[in-house]
């Protein structure tokens, strides 16, 4: 069943992230099956008004008041009006907000509830509970969350913490992970989409203890990142093997730590620093490199490690946050974030590679049967289904309490009630103060509604058109999907080829 | 507990008062505004006396098509003129007995009896209330009260937009662009106000923005259709059938 389902979030292209990129794929991909999708983000410089990119995705930069970091300004009901318009225009029924931190996402799921309209929230990130902003910010989530079909959170940890943020039932939060595009990130020695390596068994490479390994690190260098404790690994795992070289992208306030660390060591010649790389460099990089060190304090999801196993690199990582979910087991050596455990799982990883322990030939194709953005389209859409009653509580939860153990949470999570009353008891409960500010914020939204309703009416407000699809020539489900695949490979082929070219054009720079 | 159960049972019954009759223009000009927003009553013609010229005409003018609307609509016009003429005389009787100058003239055309009270009734008001007086009236007379917007396309010459002046005392204002120039005409959506509408606009050689047609009344999308089909169709003639293609993409 299709569905017209509006992305709202601060944070889209042209400003480049890892939110940014799911939205794209998540909304083309949804759109390849069949839905129609539009995203709502504020304008950028540069990028106002309404705009149309690939495959027909409609994106409403809505002139907005930016404050901090790309956020807008809270103003909580004046961008009801246009949100209005826009879902009457578009003929919305289904909100997906992301990103906790984005404003225009938790106005839009507010008015979306006033509407009458299904929401749903995805949450990109951890959050602490213990300082002020976090407070503040777990807050504004509950009140964001209080009256929400269903949240997705991109880990399993992300859910814990995100379940407890917002004091939700776990049931009505589901996982669902990012993806890569796989093709993009392919190892050195698979350049074109036809030399499958997957039965090619050979013994796997070593690395003689004379050869230099490469240890590749790409991450905004902040401290939530772990850049200190990079700092500190450094000049030890220099010291553990002599021919080790490190290839560090990006940048943050933490780069003149970085440097002067390597000035302090003299370190020049085994240490590279980058400086920032656009995300479509990230392959030319990572494929520099047999290790992929990524010391950060905490990440909800960590696309970066599951894009460098698919280069080909063996992962060093710190057991934080959604990250030991992320890869198997042979792909990663785990540390603990601490100086010590990292310098002694890097040893670990170098000693495998030198053993030739480890066939990073084989997980470009693993990854890419792990993840991909088809699939996570695919759980998004039973999500879809499962809050607009497509599916029953039953099906959508599979079996989980008998029907009548669940009926305080089937209010919140199976097909909710949009009568006002019932918004204002789940509101209600949010605080002492918070929640009669939350109700008295919902019913003023409400009676704004009303007034809308009446002064700008829904008949004046016309209807835009969809972007004609291509029809399928056959409507069978299976043939389509080979269809998807046939134009995706098509895609990818021609992306291969620009990068070839890309490629054939770098040995000059280096 | 009482009251809040009805407030939840009323709610949802938005629907029904949500779906009330839909504005639809009327196009080709059998218009009926049935509807109390002024916003709505917009009437779309369009007026092709020869095959290589059409009209496209938007305008918010009430239709006058039944006898009381086109008496009162008369009647209204004359009222204006009079009040008008009547706050004009005022201003000139004014200023002649404030300069002690005569004011024979109304004398002879209205008659000797007018004369006299028109000069007492002038005189007893003062200047400072007198002058912004009767230029407001002379101000909501002069209003037009509906705007016009057309679109005239001259196949092989180019085309040329007016929107009608918001008072009588203006003219319109016309631009007329050469075919040659016209590098373009797309329809697309932008962010006015509080809401989203639709625009029909037309690209220029050599001009940095595009020029917005009906720029006043933007109206509905499928009147804009109407008149890109229609307005391709003369500026390119026989390109219809890819035309109307290509709208759908753009739309």
């Amino acid at each position: 069943m299709p569905y017209n389902i509006a992305m709202v979030c601060d944070f889209f292209f042209p400003q480049p992230g890892g939110v940014e990129s799911h939205i794209y794929q998540l909304s083309s991909k949804l759109i390849d099956r069949g839905h129609k999708v539009i995203i709502i983000t504020h304008a950028y410089a540069g990028r106002t008004g309404i705009r149309y990119l690939t495959n027909g995705l409609k994106v409403y930069h809505v002139p907005f008041f930016v404050i901090y970091r790309e956020t807008t300004f809270p103003t909580v009901f004046s961008f009801f009006p246009i949100f209005r318009s826009i879902m009457i225009r578009e003929q919305i029924e289904i909100v997906h907000g992301h990103a906790s931190l984005s404003n225009l996402c938790i106005e839009a799921i507010l008015h979306g509830r006033t509407m009458g309209l299904r929401t749903v929230f995805t949450d990109h990130s951890l959050f602490g509970f213990a300082d002020a902003g976090s407070i503040l910010t777990n807050k504004l989530l509950k009140f964001a969350l209080s009256d929400i079909d269903h949240v997705i959170c991109v880990s399993h940890t992300c859910k814990e913490n995100t379940v407890l943020r917002a004091s939700l039932d776990p049931l009505m939060v589901s996982v669902i992970p990012n993806a890569v595009v796989a093709e993009n990130f392919r190892p050195l020695s698979q350049l074109s989409p036809g030399t499958h390596q997957r039965n090619a068994p050979g013994p796997p490479p070593r690395i003689s203890p004379q050869d230099p390994i490469t240890i590749v690190v790409i991450s905004r260098l902040f401290y939530n990142k772990g850049t200190d404790l990079l700092i500190a690994a450094i000049p030890r795992i220099m010291a553990l093997d002599l021919n080790v070289r490190f290839i560090i992208a990006g940048s943050g306030p933490k780069a003149i730590d970085l440097e002067q660390m390597i000035e302090r060591n003299v370190l020049q010649d085994q240490v590279e620093l980058l400086g920032p790389v656009r995300h479509e460099e990230v392959r030319d990089v990572m494929v520099r490199g047999h290790i992929y060190l990524h010391p950060s304090l905490t990440e909800a999801f960590g696309t970066v490690i599951v894009e460098a196993a698919s280069c080909g690199l063996y992962v060093v990582c710190t057991r934080v946050g959604g990250i030991p979910e992320v890869l198997p087991g042979h792909m990663t050596e785990f540390a603990k974030p601490e100086e010590d455990d990292i310098v002694a799982a890097t040893g670990r990883a170098i000693a495998a590679l030198r053993a030739g322990k480890v066939r990073t030939e084989l997980f470009h194709n693993q990854v890419k049967q792990m993840y991909s953005w088809t699939d996570v389209a695919q759980r998004t859409e039973r999500v879809y289904d499962g809050i607009s009653g497509v599916l029953s509580p039953d099906q959508f939860y599979q079996g989980v309490g008998a029907a009548g153990a669940w009926t305080a949470t089937r209010g919140r999570a199976g097909v909710q009630s949009f009568a006002l009353i019932e918004r204002l008891k789940r509101y209600y409960g949010c605080g002492i103060w918070a929640g009669k500010l939350f109700c008295l914020c919902v019913i003023v939204d409400y009676l704004l509604y009303v007034v809308l309703e009446i002064f700008a009416p829904r008949s004046r407000i016309d209807l835009a058109r969809n972007w004609p699809r291509k029809e399928l020539p056959d409507t069978n489900t299976k043939s389509k999907d080979t269809d998807m695949t046939k134009a995706e490979s098509g895609i990818t082929r021609k992306r291969s080829a620009r990068q070839r070219r890309e490629r054939k054009g770098e040995p000059g720079d280096d | 507990m009482e009251a809040w159960a009805t407030l939840a049972v009323v709610s949802p019954s938005f629907d029904a008062w949500r779906r009330t009759k839909s504005t639809f223009m009327n196009v080709h000009g059998n218009s009926e505004s049935r509807y109390l927003t002024p916003h709505a009553m917009e009437t779309f013609t369009v007026l092709q006396p020869t095959s290589s010229t059409v009209s496209f005409t938007v305008s918010t003018r009430p239709a006058l098509r039944t006898i009381p609307t086109r008496l009162s609509y008369y009647v209204s016009i004359i009222i204006k003129i009079l009040l008008g003429a009547l706050a004009l005389v005022a201003l000139w009787t004014k200023w002649r007995t404030s300069s002690a100058k005569p004011t024979a003239i109304i004398g002879w055309m209205l008659g000797d009896a007018l004369e006299v009270w028109l000069v007492n009734t002038v005189n007893r008001v003062q200047w400072m209330y007198l002058a912004p007086l009767a230029g407001a009236v002379i101000y909501s007379v002069s209003r037009r009260g509906y705007t016009e917007e057309s679109l005239l396309v001259l196949s092989s010459l180019g085309l040329q937009t007016r929107t009608s002046a918001p008072s009588y005392l203006s003219t319109s204002t016309t631009r007329f662009i050469p075919s040659t120039s016209i590098q373009d005409i797309f329809i697309h959506e932008a962010f006015k106000g509080f809401e989203v509408r639709f625009y029909l606009a037309i690209v220029v050689k050599g001009e940095e923005d595009v020029v917005v047609v009906f720029p006043k009344l933007l109206p509905k999308r499928e009147v804009l259709e109407e008149v890109w089909r229609g307005a391709r169709a003369c500026l390119y003639g026989g390109g219809d059938a890819p035309a109307k293609e290509k709208g759908k993409e753009k739309a």
